[in-house]
């Protein structure tokens, strides 16, 4: 990616911002530019901003620059970077914690990745286990994308198969009750925070 | 041994050949995989996306109905297995998860005291059955037979309890205990992409053809996750128009392979359900 030059001024900074993101906020300041991150991950080639790089504008506190950028939402949570940082820094979880902050805040709502986790959680909701075409349903419909038309084949190959099912309450799972009881309460005490 | 097992939402659907297949070999080696009564989804990689509580309360429901069957928790699924494990890791290093764990819990009239082990079906295969197991119920000895063996990255992360992160080996043992080959592959634990196929294609298809085209001098690829197999097998026409090769790989699950190798037939593997022929293709090369 070419060079970016910031014109820094005081606004633009949130000097908050790497409490907020990071779980472990002394460790991520500690973090040396080393890029062992960003060689190790799958996804660096399509990011805005590169792992490392992230970790350095979070530092900054360049808030709304990071919580808009793709980086995070092309996270596919594979680990290696965390794995491999020689300064032991929670890469992936921040990652997941500048996905919940950005859908949070509303800036997420350019990314199909978000619709589609949030499809996903509806459905875990809904039946306790995953019931694909449903999923799928529900995402289209937020992402309103018309991609929907490159996945028709391969999902009537599945259905052939008998891979998917439309039956969607046949997935359930007996106790519903006891779902709706841990979304509940994990929302509040996620309120209490 | 008996395990509580459970099969993750994909082993209900588009993986369902790694579910019938894995208790087949199971079974056939002496030991058994009792389903867990009721288990939920674990979340995959998404429900973290949303809320960092209900990504741990959601494992932590099934370990708290496996630690009252009281047997480890076994599962085939990569993002299962990453997610039950790291309910116990994560109360280990954060004492104060506990608590919180404990109301979400309590609100389901449930309760986890973090004693449940939990176990990839890999593992149990290779080191509490054993190699030597597997070999002696061969059958049909796959000589010959070029395999990659690709693990993925969920299986690795985030402990090396029993596997190294980045060059691990038991299913490479495995492959070699059924007279096959294993292939040597550096792309063993690199992310597949398959997350991503939903909703970043262009990048997910990208990540799958550089382990695909890696994989070229195999016979067939061997995984042990589900969204793995589906993201290595399903997309191949798409990936052979990125590539501008032709690419007809099969990519079988590490219990349909073994299944072939004990002489199981193709109806007890489900080996009609992957998309690129399986068993067509091996048997073309006579090696099984
Ligand atoms: S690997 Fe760790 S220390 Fe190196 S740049 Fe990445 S976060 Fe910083
Ligand atoms: S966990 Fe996310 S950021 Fe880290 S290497 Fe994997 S894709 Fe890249």
């Amino acid at each position: 990616m070419a060079e970016k030059v910031f014109n820094l001024t005081r606004d633009m900074l949130d000097p908050t911002f790497a409490d907020l993101v990071a779980p472990d906020r002394e460790k991520l300041l500690t973090c040396i530019q080393c890029g062992t991150c960003t060689a190790s991950c799958p996804t660096a080639h399509a990011m805005d901003y590169t792992p490392r790089q992230l970790w350095r504008l979070i530092q900054l506190g360049l808030k709304e620059e990071v919580l808009s950028c793709n980086s995070f939402w092309l996270c596919t949570a594979c680990y290696s970077c965390t794995s491999r940082c020689p300064r032991g820094i929670a890469c992936t979880k921040t990652m997941f914690t500048l996905k919940r902050m950005a859908l949070s805040t509303g800036v997420a709502k350019r990314h199909a990745t978000a619709h589609f986790y949030e499809a996903f959680t509806e459905t875990v909701r809904r039946h306790g286990r995953i019931h694909d075409v449903e999923l799928m349903t529900i995402f289209f419909n937020k992402s309103k994308r018309l991609q929907a038309i490159s996945y028709t084949r391969l999902g009537l190959t599945l259905w052939r198969k008998g891979k998917v099912s439309l039956d969607a309450a046949g997935v359930n799972i007996k106790r519903l009750d006891q779902m709706e009881a841990i979304f509940r309460k994990a929302e509040e005490l996620e309120r209490k925070r | 041994m008996k395990y509580s097992y459970m099969p993750g939402c994909s082993l209900l659907s588009t993986a369902r050949g790694y579910d019938t297949s894995a208790r087949a070999v199971v079974r056939e080696l002496g030991s058994e995989l009792i389903e867990l009564d009721d288990w939920n989804c674990c979340g995959a990689n998404a429900i973290e996306s949303v809320s960092y509580l209900l990504s741990l309360a959601l494992p932590a429901r099934n370990l708290a109905l496996a630690e009252q069957a009281n047997r480890e928790l076994v599962t085939g699924c990569s993002s299962c297995f990453f997610n039950l494990f790291k309910i116990n890791h994560c109360l280990r290093q954060e004492p104060a998860l506990q608590g919180k764990l404990d109301e979400i819990l309590a609100a389901a009239g449930l309760r986890y005291s973090a004693t449940c082990r939990v176990r990839h079906l890999m593992d149990v295969i290779a080191n509490d059955i054993g190699v030597k197991a597997v070999t002696n119920r061969v059958e049909r000895k796959l000589t010959g037979l070029k395999v990659v063996p690709y693990y993925g990255c969920q299986i690795v992360r985030p402990s090396d309890e029993y596997n190294g992160p980045y060059l691990p080996a038991a299913l490479d043992k495995l492959i070699v205990a059924v007279g096959a080959e294993p292939v040597p592959y550096l792309w063993k634990t690199r992310c597949c992409g398959g997350v991503l196929m939903t909703t970043e294609k262009a990048v997910g298809v990208n990540l799958a053809a550089e382990i695909l085209a890696a994989a070229q001098s195999a016979d067939c690829i061997v995984t042990v996750c589900p969204t793995c197999q589906m993201n290595l097998d399903a997309y191949q026409s798409e990936i052979s128009v990125e590539l501008g090769v032709r690419i007809r790989m099969p990519v079988l699950f590490l219990t349909q392979l073994l299944g072939l190798a004990f002489g199981l037939t193709e109806k007890d593997l489900l080996l009609d359900l992957n998309i690129v022929p399986v068993s067509g293709a091996l048997r073309q090369l006579q090696k099984i």
